[in-house]
């Protein structure tokens, strides 16, 4: 995790900026123009106390006629006569993120300029929003707590999705500290993508597409590794002779090179079943390793697609480069919210499956429709490759009847696993926390081989 | 061997390195704790459990049967009053699903703690234990000293940021504090002064305490 919050953060609105509409904004925006936000004005918890002893001292001295009593209460009466001073009715906000797009675990920071404050102190406390978690700031600052008209907040995401930040209470306190504004802003909304898990290593085909890329195939062609050695042809280049060969045979011979290919992945998150703590369920896990899969490749030059499925199948077609990673991690995001019921899923869309691709599966194989659809793509020729992540099985109660049911459940569960492998799909498992090179090791070391 | 360079480096670099780290290790825990709300929390502890000392000895008989009671009770609310402190920055039990009951049991014991005025209550006990006792001027005066110490603490722990903003807030009204201790030890050497509380002079005094309260009420209330 990074120490300091990701990018810079916006500057503040100058002062006195002009009033805009209330409410939370839903995206962090630089510049944008300060909220302005009614005070309401009460007496503080200190005022309060100070006046308990004060009027229970003099009480007492009263009843008692105990002099030491009224002297007892004087501390408080004169800080309480004193208290008296400017108290704005309402104040300028700007809020602001230093990042609206992070992954899981990393650090941000929310900002606000304060304004219109007078001579009292500001105090912004944070409302964190779901699985926001703030951190303590610069200079021994609590979490959550800031002071200055320049507040910024630190926090960190715990799980991905499309998250509120929260809210920011700020507390205007008097010189005396005996009377609190309080007044509450919404803050930006921002985007936390899953965190991708470690992935070095990349599952090559054995036949790829003619288009330029890293991955070694075997066809010659003009890359750099080197092929083999063949006798001259008329048209060969002359830099490419091998001269100790051509020495010992006589004839001129010359170097071959393997063609470098791209390969075209297509990769498919089922999300319909999820099960297991929060942060290390099975669409956590599919998510995580879908995102690492989609960035090992898209570094290769490959070309990426992804497919999610939940209640209907969502696609983004394959596409190349650092942005489309974007693309995918923000269809990551979308299919959460994704709450259509499409039962008619059977086959996946001809569109998102270029020919040849391979296609690499993170699914805890629960659902009878993709495992259907699984045969249905190895049927087609597709190289598919499965990455079973389930976190944990289903509750079914205790009992002798669930005992039995869930050594079904199992039975059943193993039949899958089987009946694909029988079809020539391989089946890995994925605990979510190791890197994905461990399981996927046997399949890069031998290609998969595609049937076309 | 290099001229100037020790027979054993490793040794040498060991024991420079550990002290350095038993320096940096001192160093930093001493900068958090200055900067820490937790130091204040101990203040306000401390002062609390001060005040309710100082309030309850003698414990013999001059409080009476209510002294060991209103000593109890004056002893809970500041330890209540402690634990409000010191667990103000504690995260509430998520309760919006289906929460186990010790999650349900954490958040109501948090909702209670945070809900009850400890301090205030704290302070009406004190009071009340001091005024069991026979009348003891420079006990009371100590005792007054000590609860505005007190109440100050308990603000500072739970306003502050932890930056060590608490001298610039005490600077800033350390001319009324000391005006009203001023005034606090005229009234507890008034008290000293025999025949002081009876006859016409007592009456006036009555009668500018009752004034004050009302005009403390009056100045505090409408804020």
């Amino acid at each position: 995790m990074p120490d300091q919050p990701r990018a810079a953060a916006p500057a503040p609105a100058p002062a006195g900026a002009a009033a805009a509409t209330a409410g939370p904004p839903d995206r962090a925006e630089p510049g944008a123009p300060a909220t302005t936000l009614a005070l309401s004005w009460k007496i503080s918890g200190h005022a309060r106390r100070l006046l308990t002893l004060a009027v229970a001292g003099l009480a007492v001295a009263v009843l008692t006629g105990r002099p030491e009593f009224a002297g007892l209460a004087a501390p408080a009466l004169l800080l309480l006569a004193a208290g008296r001073g400017d108290r704005p009715a309402q104040l300028g906000v700007t809020t602001g993120l230093s990042t609206a797009r992070l992954v899981e675990g990393e650090r941000a920071a929310v900002t606000l300029a304060v304004r219109g404050t007078g001579s009292c102190t500001v105090h912004v406390a944070l409302r964190p929003g779901h699985a926001i978690v703030p951190l303590p700031g610069p200079g021994g600052q609590r979490p959550g707590h800031a002071t200055g008209q320049d507040a910024t907040l630190p926090f960190t995401v715990r799980r991905w999705g499309r998250r509120r930040v929260g809210s920011a209470e700020i507390i205007l306190r008097d010189r005396w500290r005996l009377a609190e504004g309080r007044a509450e802003t919404g803050l930006p909304m921002l985007d936390c993508y899953p965190r991708p898990a470690t992935e070095r290593i990349r599952v090559v085909l054995s036949r790829l597409p003619q288009r330029l890329g890293e991955h070694t195939s075997r066809a010659t062609g003009e890359g750099t590794e080197f092929g083999g050695v063949r006798e001259y042809v008329p048209g060969d280049r002359q830099r490419s002779i091998n001269w100790p060969a051509t020495t010992r045979r006589g004839r001129l011979q010359v170097n071959t090179f393997q063609a470098e290919r791209a390969q075209d992945v297509v990769i498919l998150v089922d999300a319909a079943w999820d099960e297991g703590e929060p942060g290390d369920t099975v669409v956590d896990r599919a998510l995580r390793g879908a995102a690492a899969a989609a960035r090992a490749y898209l570094r290769a030059q490959d070309r990426v697609g992804f497919i999610s499925y939940r209640y209907q199948a969502r696609w983004l077609v394959p596409g190349l480069g650092e942005r489309h990673y974007y693309r995918i991690a923000e269809a990551m995001l979308a299919q959460e919210r994704d709450r259509s019921h499409d039962t008619g899923f059977t086959r996946l869309p001809r569109a998102a499956l270029p020919p040849g691709a391979l296609i690499l599966v993170f699914s805890p194989l629960v659902d009878a429709r993709l495992v259907e659809t699984l045969r249905d793509l190895r049927q087609r020729g597709f190289a598919v490759l499965i990455v079973d992540v389930l976190a944990a099985e289903p509750w079914l109660g205790r009992g002798r009847t669930a005992r039995l049911a869930h050594r079904l459940w199992r039975l059943e569960h193993q039949a899958i696993r089987f009946s694909l492998r029988e079809l020539g799909v391989p089946v890995v498992q994925w605990d979510g926390q190791q890197s994905l090179d461990l399981p996927l090791a046997p399949y890069t070391r031998r290609t998969l081989v595609t049937h076309r | 061997m290099i001229a100037g360079q020790p027979a054993w480096p490793g040794r040498r670099g060991a024991g420079t390195w550990r002290a350095r780290w038993a320096r940096r290790g001192a160093a930093t825990w001493r900068a958090r704790w200055r900067y820490s709300t937790a130091r204040l929390v101990t203040v306000a502890a401390l002062l609390g459990a001060g005040c309710v000392a100082w309030a309850a000895v003698p414990t013999g008989g001059a409080a009476g049967r209510a002294g060991p009671a209103v000593t109890a009770l004056a002893a809970v609310f500041m330890a209540g009053s402690a634990c409000q402190l010191a667990l103000a920055t504690v995260r509430r039990p998520d309760t919006s699903g289906y929460p186990g009951p010790l999650a349900r049991l954490g958040a109501r014991c948090l909702d209670v703690l945070r809900r009850v005025p400890w301090a205030e209550a704290g302070t009406l006990a004190v009071l009340a234990l001091e005024a069991l006792h026979p009348a003891r001027p420079w006990h009371t005066a100590l005792l007054g000293a000590a609860l505005t110490g007190y109440l100050f603490a308990v603000h500072l722990a739970e306003s502050t940021s932890g930056r060590g903003e608490e001298v610039a807030i005490l600077r800033s009204q350390a001319p009324v504090l000391a005006a009203g201790l001023g005034l606090l030890v005229l009234a507890a050497g008034s008290a000293l002064l025999p025949g002081a509380g009876t006859g016409p002079a007592g009456d006036g005094l009555r009668a500018a305490a009752a004034v004050a309260a009302a005009l403390a009420c009056a100045l505090a209330l409408p804020v």
